[in-house]
């Protein structure tokens, strides 16, 4: 039952995936949808998964002492740190609090709308262009037609709530609103934000741009001509790389034609034929799970 | 590293050939910085000549219409932003001053910060007012979330969730925009339901999921007007695809990002970034010819110490 009812199961969901292409019937395009969906939804449950994998493969080497275990210390600590960051800790513990307003005499034959907020706030009121809340000339304020005016507050920087809401201004009096957007958590909070642009973001980049070190590197002590299909594929390699940089086609007019012939004749037939081969290998393996030959994926017990 | 060849003259010390190929790695990485940091802080401005895979991709994006909605897919990470960057604020501006409404969303669990963030900057914000210095093109205005584009965020799924798109976009996404708008209630996603239903699909991928899954799950089934752009490594895996008219244009990395700026006439990064790929891939190129020559030079003299 263990492996006979995995089997089965993968069989009919296999023979279902082929059957919906020749079955031009609504509601089995909608079961496959339905299906799909239930793809997705394992795929984002695989993620918690892999945070429990991590922890039970990471913290038995850290208790042992094992080689590089300080490095793993830093990764699980870094784990626990984005799930913190991640939850949505002002709902929990927030108060958020809402722009006040308040309406007082102003000039004659004038509606006001003036917003008191700190320093760092971006001001939008009505159909004006955002301005800063506060500038040396004072808060921000504007001349508006008597009436609903909407207003909005927010930060420049990401990670902040947004305040917006419809103001009455009348003639001859000053509306002011007064509000300071608070600091949101979870996976749109500042903290996220800030570690995602500024730890997550450029580690990444550094990741790739170190790529360009190591070509160069490779390019000079490993890319050898020692046969025929070698230097041939060093060939067709430094016509691309000329090609792709504008510079090529100053030092030779015909480069861009030579590299195009190149990546649309050569490129593209073995492309196709890398792309057929696996596209058969994968449909022969398919057809093995499907008819229940192939059992490596259900594990070895 | 040639060990098979080396060899020593009569003092014992070995031939330049060999000390050549043993010399230390960090000059070639000197080389490198040098050939990214100076065309930087002292750029060149060759010209840039204009492929026919770009001029595709901009006559296809040009055949928009004022209202249009394009779905933009950013399949990204920070990593790739410096070569896809460039495309995406090129193509927005195009499709900004064209008039067209946007849909974005990513299949990437990276990408979502990073999109956000590109929203902020090139759709929420005018990428070329008037009197931008040096852009002779029609202004583009700062757009409005959920009126003049929508956010749909990101989903799991990899190619089951492209696959639904196609399918039911709405439903993919639990029929409301990353926000929490419903769709129905944003009158620009009237008639949208699935991916048949956007003029065009501008595909901003830098590897798996990305072009190439759209094209395999959805792209002939529904029969649907796609451009793409890719890391400059996967551009050899995407042109078969823009050969057979899947797509129907391809911009491979920052050369063709270059390509692509002249075209919508606001150079930014990727113009700049060309006297760098100008530098560094003469760079790679001077060192497998240089590495070669040595290798060959000691392997004659391999060969003719072995026949004395």
């Amino acid at each position: 039952m263990k492996r006979t009812f995995p089997l089965v199961l993968g069989m009919l969901a296999g023979l279902y995936a082929l059957a919906e292409f020749y079955l031009p019937v609504y509601w089995v395009r909608d079961t496959t949808t339905e299906l799909q969906n239930w793809v997705s939804i394992l795929g984002a449950a695989a993620f918690v998964l892999g945070a429990i994998n991590l922890v039970h493969v990471t913290w038995p080497k850290i208790r042992r002492r094992e080689q590089d275990w300080p490095y793993k210390i830093v990764l699980l600590f870094c784990a626990v740190l984005m799930f913190g960051v991640g939850i949505k800790w002002h709902r929990l513990f927030g108060h958020e609090v809402p722009a006040r307003v308040a309406v007082s005499d102003g000039v004659d034959g004038m509606a006001e709308v003036v917003v008191e907020a700190p320093d760092d706030v971006m001001v939008k009121i009505g159909t004006y262009d955002p301005v800063p809340a506060r500038t040396a000339a004072g808060p921000a304020k504007a001349t508006v037609d008597a009436g609903k005016v909407s207003v909005a507050l927010y930060r420049r920087v990401a990670g902040y709530q947004e305040i917006s809401l419809d103001v009455d201004a009348a003639v001859g009096k000053v509306t002011t609103v007064s509000g300071d957007p608070e600091m949101l958590w979870g996976r749109k909070g500042r903290t996220y934000v800030w570690l995602y642009d500024h730890v997550f973001a450029p580690c990444n980049a550094t990741m790739f741009a170190l790529l360009a070190f190591f070509i160069a590197s490779a390019a000079f002590r490993a890319f050898r001509a020692r046969n025929v299909e070698a230097a041939l594929l060093l060939g067709a390699a430094i016509i691309i790389m000329a090609w792709r940089a504008p510079v090529g086609r100053i030092i030779y007019s015909q480069l861009p034609d030579i590299g195009q012939w190149i990546l649309d004749v050569p490129n593209n037939g073995s492309r196709r034929a890398i792309m057929m081969g696996a596209a058969l290998g994968a449909i022969s393996t398919s057809l093995r799970v499907i008819l229940g030959l192939e059992r490596s994926h259900l594990g070895s017990d | 590293m040639a060990t098979g060849t080396q060899s020593r003259d009569d003092n014992g010390a070995l031939h330049w050939t060999d000390r050549l190929q043993r010399f230390d790695r960090r000059w070639i990485f000197l080389a490198m910085g040098l050939a990214i940091v100076l065309p930087l802080l002292f750029p060149i401005g060759l010209p840039i000549k204009v492929g026919s895979m770009a001029q595709a991709t901009y006559n296809t994006v040009e055949e928009v219409k004022a209202g249009d909605v394009v779905f933009v897919s950013l399949d990204l990470d920070p990593a790739s932003t410096p070569e896809l960057e460039p495309f995406y604020k090129a193509v927005i501006l195009q499709l900004k001053r064209k008039g067209a409404r946007l849909v974005f969303a990513t299949t990437w669990y990276q990408a979502p910060p990073l999109v956000e963030r590109w929203i902020r900057d090139a759709v929420e914000r005018p990428l070329a007012p008037a009197g931008t210095e040096g852009y002779s093109g029609a202004p583009d205005r700062a757009y409005k979330k959920n009126v003049d584009y929508v956010l749909l965020g990101f989903r799991e799924g990899k190619q089951a969730t492209i696959a639904n798109m196609g399918a039911d976009l709405r439903k993919t996404f639990d029929y409301e925009a990353n926000d929490g708008t419903p769709l129905d209630q944003i009158p620009m996603m009237n008639g949208i339901k699935q991916l048949k239903d956007f003029k065009l699909l501008v595909l901003v991928s830098a590897g798996f999921p990305g072009a190439k899954e759209y094209v395999q799950f959805v792209q002939n089934r529904y029969k649907l007007r796609m451009v793409a752009a890719c890391t400059a490594v996967s551009t050899t895996d995407l042109t078969p695809y823009y050969q057979a008219g899947q797509l129907l244009g391809l911009i491979g990395g920052l050369a063709a990002a270059a390509e692509y700026e002249s075209l919508v006439g606001k150079h930014g990064s990727a113009s700049a970034g060309a006297d760098v790929l100008n530098i560094t891939h003469g760079v790679v190129i001077l060192a497998i010819v240089f590495g070669n020559l040595i290798y060959f030079i000691g392997r004659r003299r391999a060969r003719t110490r072995a026949r004395r």
